[in-house]
């Protein structure tokens, strides 16, 4: 799968969980841009994630990414 | 030498001319000044256990080097394990053992079996649930790769024993403190007129508020078995006041004297009772505390429970509240207290509402009928468990409940105190106004110098009249 199918993919989720219309996803967006985006609802967007291209990330892959370039870095690798 | 005292203040006046008059802005100098100071106002409470806070320096400063240096995972993490075990161990030995002797020889007693053991004379060092979380959270990062290690051990052994926050917190993490530290400051005179006005606020939260509150709370929870079911709630009411006026007191002090040096520390409290439910609430009282646990408690639990919905998310916060409650001590009470917070948070959890924010608008003068509601509801419910966090005994807070909601709930409460009710409400009623300031003294609405100073005057008269000088520790020394 490309990366910008794996973007539009993830945008999908994103909008799905924060039930957000307007969530734009682009690689350097971070936490800090999103309304809703936390601590909380990340967990709830790795579960959705996981299940969608059937992958199990560490406890390290979910706690050091800074944006969602990394994120996606990751889920390329797997 | 408490912050209160006559002797912090000579310290505190001869260490700010030297710091920032005879050291002329030279930063080693400076720091090194500052971890020479911070050792003698550790030793001045309690010489013996400065080689423990020096020893716990010095240990962290080479793992966090070798984690960061290191080139295999398995070494990195062997790095990591040897500093969990020194900080937690020594926090598990102090603070700890004693329960757990206690509780395994009255366990086993129950079974009619007599366990030789005895508890051990073991005096708590003091600080050392704080600086033992610096040191932790520090390897912790340089392991995720969120920070790099100090590479200047007097800035490193300065921010494990930073003086202001050195005994009760706030916890800094070494992101926010280190950088501080290796950067040159200047004197900022706005930054310290600023740090003197929130000492005031401090000075008056712990001697007009809690000292007296205090007074009364003594009285009530030692003779609570003769008093009326009024007095009780009072008791709980003037308790719950209490720990936060002397706590978010003791906070706003050391906040003072570290912009008084030039550096910006974490906010510990933001005007906690002004929340709508209880996960406000947790993110507005002891911020420095929750936000650790937040990171290094709560997030690795939900991570590992992740696959069980709702389910593992309640099983994360009970877990996670209930190490907030046991960091308190060792006690069945804290452990109950957390216990308690934690299922407050069961119904949030299940109505998918845990990180919707409330937040009052900072320009309306007064809540709405709804949001006051919800208000109260928070505060009662806390109130409740600060019956449990204060008791000696679980078998003394269910006495204490008992008595509370008996025939006597509805009499004429003993032991009310008109002056120190009527500072409990000047207090709510200026933060309610400063919500969205600091502190309570971080007046900028009154634009005429003389009517700001004259209201500074009127605060440290008030001190000086109303205040309760009876000496009485922080209560948060004893964590």
């Amino acid at each position: 799968m490309q990366r910008l199918d794996i973007l539009k993919e993830v945008n999908d989720i994103f909008i799905d969980v924060l039930d957000d219309e307007s969530i734009v996803l682009s690689e350097q967006t971070t936490a800090a841009d999103v309304d809703g985006w936390d601590s909380l609802t990340h967990i709830q967007l790795i579960v959705a994630i996981e299940k969608k291209f059937k992958l199990r990330f560490t406890s390290k892959d979910i706690q050091s990414w800074k944006d969602v370039k990394e994120m996606i870095d990751c889920i390329v690798t797997k | 030498m408490i912050f209160n005292s006559v002797e912090f203040f000579i310290f505190f006046s001869v260490f700010f001319v030297l710091y920032w008059f005879v050291s002329n802005r030279n930063l080693s100098f400076q720091n090194i000044l500052l971890l020479i100071g911070s050792y003698i106002f550790y030793a001045w409470w309690d010489w013996r256990f400065l080689s423990l806070l020096i020893g716990s320096s010095l240990l962290n400063y080479y793992l966090g080097l070798g984690i960061w240096n290191s080139k295999t995972d398995k070494k990195k993490k062997g790095l990591l394990l040897i500093g969990l075990v020194q900080g937690l161990g020594g926090l598990v030995f102090f603070k700890y053992v004693n329960f757990f002797v206690d509780s395994f020889v009255s366990a086993f007693s129950f079974f009619n079996i007599d366990l030789n053991l005895h508890a051990m004379n073991l005096i708590l060092p003091l600080g050392i649930s704080f600086y033992t979380f610096r040191t932790v959270s520090y390897l912790l990062d340089i392991y995720k790769g969120k920070i790099e290690p100090s590479h200047n051990p007097i800035v490193f052994f300065s921010y494990v024993a930073f003086f202001p926050s050195l005994i009760s917190g706030p916890i800094d993490r070494a992101s926010t403190l280190i950088p501080q530290l290796e950067k040159n400051r200047n004197f900022d005179y706005d930054q310290a007129v600023d740090g003197c006005r929130q000492i005031l606020w401090g000075l008056f939260k712990k001697f007009v508020v809690a000292d007296n509150c205090g007074l009364i709370t003594k009285l009530i929870f030692n003779d609570y078995h003769e008093l009326p079911g009024s007095s009780l709630l009072l008791g709980a009411f003037y308790y719950t006041i209490q720990i936060y006026a002397d706590f978010s007191g003791y906070s706003d002090m050391a906040i003072g004297f570290a912009k008084l040096l030039g550096f910006n520390i974490t906010k510990n409290f933001d005007y906690p009772f002004f929340s709508q439910n209880i996960a406000g609430f947790w993110r507005k009282w002891h911020i420095s505390l929750t936000t650790w646990l937040t990171d290094f408690v709560f997030t690795p639990l939900t991570i590992a429970f992740r696959d069980y919905g709702k389910v593992g998310l309640i099983l994360a916060i009970i877990i996670n509240f209930t190490t907030i409650g046991l960091w308190h001590g060792a006690n069945w009470t804290f452990i109950l207290f957390g216990f308690l917070h934690g299922c407050y948070y069961i119904p949030l959890i299940i109505r998918g509402t845990l990180s919707k924010k409330n937040k009052i608008a900072d320009d309306k003068l007064l809540p709405s009928f709804s949001e006051f509601i919800y208000m109260s509801i928070t505060f009662i419910v806390v109130m409740l468990t600060f019956i449990v966090f204060r008791s000696d005994t679980i078998s003394q807070a269910v006495d204490y409940f008992a008595r509370m909601f008996s025939s006597s709930f509805l009499s004429i409460p003993k032991l009310f105190n008109k002056t120190t009710t009527g500072f409990i409400i000047v207090l709510i009623a200026v933060e309610w106004l400063q919500r969205s300031k600091q502190h309570g003294l971080q007046i900028t609405n009154i634009s005429k110098p003389f009517m700001r100073k004259t209201l500074y005057f009127i605060t440290i008269l008030i001190i000086f009249i109303f205040g309760a000088f009876n000496n009485a520790d922080f209560l948060y020394f004893k964590f």
